[in-house]
């Protein structure tokens, strides 16, 4: 017997009922939810303040990098970057930014990206790695903006994996819950933020 | 890692006297205990939730095998290769195997406390494997050639001064006094190793089984960029880790951050599944996931299996009135508190931890905040019974049991011994009243005076009155 | 109605009166108090102590001598708690056995709780005046759900005033024979409980476990405090405390 016949054959189990076991799969219920939430973005604001993000909103997605730019320039940002080849259409010159569609590198401060959707619950971005939205651009560099579509902000994380299934066959290699810039209490539990991932975090509510 | 567990009385000792780990140990309490107070509260239906925890928890220890060859198919259908390994031994083994096939130099590890169990930072080591932890706290710990103290905050035990000094030594850069500082300082030193390292490695805190995914729960971001980077990724998790479904995962989700640092939710969540498929511009191009027994499989279906539900919050620790008062560091081994004052002895053998089940007042306080309802106090009072079962128990303790035993069943007996005792000790505590010194029980009066007895019994005096 | 009296093993041989002070409000509520003379101790040491097979016994004996009384009353949360929630639990494997300690675990009560919940006592007739702080004791707190109770009876009593303590429902560090067995860790745990109760400049410390007074008073003294009271709740709320 190799490791896994033995580990299995160890392992005391009452007689799987297969039948209950799939209809678990298949039907994937819920736990306990949240109340119901209002106002998803409302709710999905406030939480995601609380997480330290910082959110600013636009009225439509072409004006995304104009307010990209002014949260970059007030702070003193590079105003140079990469952002996910998905929104390499968006007029980022225009506004005085130099953004490279493409996924990061070490030396890139500024990375754009997309969300697939996003959790009111927790104000949470809920962001898929591939060909078109690398996983690297929300991580290697230092400030992280995140545009998000209000139409696509969902109450809760089964409502999102509800989503997930809908829209994608197969889960992607990377699906990553976002919530705020990277942190770190390791040293006297004392909350420090910009770990190894970025330091801050803008969102741009865009339709 | 060797279990030093046997030492833990005389440990007690040296930590009660540390002061600076009873600093340390005073902000973990507040931090922690405080927390998670102020956030676990935002789960209006607690109870519930807890109890939905518990259920999802036992639908997979009740059927592990099951669960565990779903979990594997659809693991493997995305392009993972799973192992399974019996023992530490041999998940190091696997480990140092799968570093050689992919020619590994370098490694980037993110925390994983089942990797501390085996000691595999040593044996990559030893085969020339060169390994970088990368969890800031971790960080810390290798260069000082230190232990976790802590499941979640492994360098709870350290403070910020030692930690400057450590940095000043190891990086030969000015020595740092800010936290804000020193993280930077790690950040920038450690990018390289992410950068360059040839094997990631991370733990999972969940396998999901309808997916075949590694779920890994993180802060620093470490974790996303072990998975993300290298061209192996190397999950290694214990075999019980397995849940069903992603709205499963979700309901712990709502409980573990929470429950272990008084987060809502942790920074990142990160789920892994399969390896880089062809049009994805990065990624590992390899993907294995360990999955470890090393003592697990036998605990299913024994009155220890409630324990295999803990998805390793360290709220018991936080909680627990021993821990805060001695750290991680005296248990010996690599699982403090008092889940791990079960699981040491569970699985790395009854007879190496004899202090742990006993050093607990059963005061419950661990129960009441585990968000899987591991009833810790009753398995600590089950192992206590093992342990004298087992003859491990000192004799004079098991004669006292006996003697005291007897006279517990033999009313008149009792009567006459507690009479006879209580009278002496009334003379013995003179007019102050109080007994400085207890033959058979110095523990008690080395740290604590005796209140002396009223000098008769209750129901004497019952009997007298009637 | 007719109460049994489980007056425990360290109040019927460290401080009598407290039975006695339990058995005057049983009696003022106006039950008829019954104590069986054979009664010794519930089994806890060695239930805790890993010997189930003697606390099986001494359940047995327990049942024998308090199954005829309509309640059961114990002036302490950790016997009461290891009668309402341990007990059942060791004779999971004799249905019939298991049924009839169920019914007894139902009718025991901790005596405060008694107090409160159950007959509802409104008149306390204690004569204690001035502050005291109240520490929870774990099993009672726990098992028991006892936080309440104490002091919504304490609140009948005009002269008292409760300044509570931090971390009141944090172990003090007895813990039966981890007492003795891990000295130096359970001092330590007494410690910062006396230094909680100094906090408060209460005179008095109580409690509704005898175990846990005896640890913290010894340590108290130990400490050179030789001023403040320490006394059960019984000994409060019946009165004759001096």
């Amino acid at each position: 017997m190799n490791a896994r016949e033995k580990i299995l054959a160890r392992i005391s189990e009452a007689k799987p009922d297969k039948a209950a076991l799939s209809h678990h799969l298949e039907n994937h219920p819920r736990g306990p939810q949240p109340m119901d939430f209002d106002d998803l973005k409302k709710r999905f604001a406030e939480r995601a303040l609380k997480l330290s993000s910082d959110l600013v909103e636009a009225d439509q997605l072409n004006l995304a990098p104009g307010l990209i730019a002014n949260y970059l320039q007030q702070r003193t940002l590079p105003m140079k970057g990469v952002c996910w080849p998905a929104l390499n259409h968006l007029p980022w010159l225009d506004s005085g930014l130099d953004i490279e569609a493409r996924p990061a590198w070490n030396e890139d401060m500024v990375g754009i990206t997309g969300t697939f959707c996003a959790i009111a619950e927790t104000g949470t971005l809920l962001l898929l790695g591939g060909e078109k939205t690398p996983a690297s651009v929300s991580l290697l560099p230092e400030t992280h903006v995140a545009i998000v579509d209000p139409k696509r902000i969902v109450a809760t994380m089964e409502d999102a994996w509800d989503l997930l299934r809908r829209e994608c066959r197969e889960p992607p290699r990377t699906v990553n819950f976002i919530s705020g810039p990277s942190r770190t209490a390791d040293i006297e539990q004392t909350v420090t933020l910009g770990a190894h991932g970025p330091y801050r975090v803008l969102l741009v509510l865009a339709p | 890692m060797q279990n030093a567990s046997l030492d833990f009385k005389r440990q007690v000792t040296v930590k009660l006297a540390d002061e600076k780990l009873q600093q340390a140990l005073s902000r973990l309490q507040s931090r922690f205990v405080e927390g998670r107070s102020a956030v676990i509260s935002e789960i209006h239906d607690l109870q519930e939730t807890r109890d939905a925890a518990t259920r999802i928890r036992d639908r997979v220890l009740n059927n592990l095998g099951h669960w565990l060859l779903h979990f594997e198919e659809q693991a493997t259908k995305r392009g993972a290769v799973v192992h399974w390994a019996e023992t530490a031994e041999d998940a190091n083994r696997i480990v140092v195997e799968i570093a050689k096939q992919h020619d590994v130099k370098t490694a980037a590890k993110s925390k994983s406390m089942v990797s501390e169990e085996c000691g595999l930072n040593d044996a990559l080591e030893n085969a020339g494997v060169k390994v970088v932890e990368t969890d800031l706290g971790e960080y810390i710990l290798q260069q000082a050639h230190e232990a976790p103290s802590h499941i979640v905050a492994p360098v709870v035990h350290k403070n910020k001064e030692e930690i400057s000094d450590l940095f000043a030594n190891v990086h030969g850069l000015p020595r740092k006094t800010g936290i804000a500082e020193l993280c930077r300082e790690a950040r920038e030193v450690l990018r390289p190793a992410f950068l360059n390292a040839d094997m990631g490695i991370s733990g999972a805190n969940f396998l999901i089984a309808e997916t075949g995914s590694a779920l890994i729960v993180t802060n620093e971001g470490n974790g996303r960029l072990v998975t993300t980077l290298p061209r192996v990724h190397v999950a290694i998790t214990g075999i019980e880790k397995v849940v069903p479904t992603l709205e499963d995962a979700s309901t712990l989700l709502r409980l573990l951050p929470r429950s272990a640092t008084g987060q809502s939710i942790t920074n990142y969540v990160s789920m892994l599944t399969g390896k880089k498929k062809e049009t994805d511009p990065e990624g590992p191009d390899h993907f294995h996931i360990v999955l470890l027994d090393n003592g697990r499989s036998s605990l299913l279906g024994t009155p220890m299996q409630e324990m295999l539900r803990c998805i390793r919050c360290g709220a018991c620790m936080n909680h627990c009135p021993v821990y805060q008062n001695i750290g991680g560091h005296a248990y010996g081994w690599v699982y403090p508190g008092p889940m791990g004052s079960i699981l040491t002895p569970l699985l790395d053998g009854i007879e190496k931890a004899p202090d742990l089940p006993n050093a607990s007042t059963l005061c419950g306080a661990c129960a009441v905040v585990c968000p899987v309802k591991i009833p810790l106090p009753d398995l600590l009072r089950k192992l206590r019974e093992k342990q004298l079962a087992l003859g491990l128990r000192p004799r004079q303790e098991t004669a006292l049991l006996g003697i005291w035993s007897w006279l517990a069943l033999h009313p008149r007996a009792y009567a006459l011994a507690t009479r006879i005792a209580v009278r002496a000790m009334k003379v013995v505590g003179g007019k102050e009243g109080l007994l400085h010194r207890l033959p058979g029980a110095s523990g008690w009066t080395d740290g604590r005076d005796f209140p002396a007895p009223e000098g008769k019994t209750f129901r004497e005096m019952y009997r007298e009155r009637s | 109605m007719r109460v049994g009296l489980f007056v425990t093993c360290l109040v019927d041989s460290m401080r009598p009166r407290i039975g006695f002070a339990a058995l005057r409000l049983l009696e003022a509520a106006g039950c008829e108090v019954f104590v069986p003379e054979t009664q010794t101790c519930c089994g806890q040491p060695g239930y805790n102590s890993g010997d189930s097979k003697t606390a099986k016994n001494l359940a047995l004996k327990f049942i024998a001598e308090f199954e005829g009384y309509d309640y059961v009353v114990v002036p302490s949360g950790s016997c009461a708690g290891m009668i309402r929630v341990h007990y059942p639990g060791l004779f999971e494997d004799e249905p019939d056995l298991h049924e009839r300690f169920l019914k007894v675990a139902e009718r025991t009560f901790e005596l405060t709780d008694f107090l409160h919940r159950i007959v509802r006592l409104e008149k306390i007739t204690g004569t204690f005046r001035g502050s005291l702080t109240y520490h929870d004791s774990c099993s009672g707190l726990r098992e028991l759900d006892v936080y309440k109770q104490p002091r919504a009876l304490l609140a009948r009593m005009p002269d008292v005033a409760l300044e509570e303590m931090v971390e009141s429902t944090t172990c003090c560090g007895f813990g039966g024979t981890f007492s003795v067995k891990y000295g130096e860790l359970s001092a330590r745990m007494a410690d910062n409980k006396c230094r909680h109760i100094a906090d408060t400049h209460a005179g008095t410390i109580a409690g509704g476990d005898l175990g846990c007074l005896l640890n913290i008073e010894g340590r108290l003294r130990r400490n050179g405090d030789h001023d403040t009271r320490v006394l059960h709740i019984a000994e409060i709320l019946a009165g004759g405390e001096d």
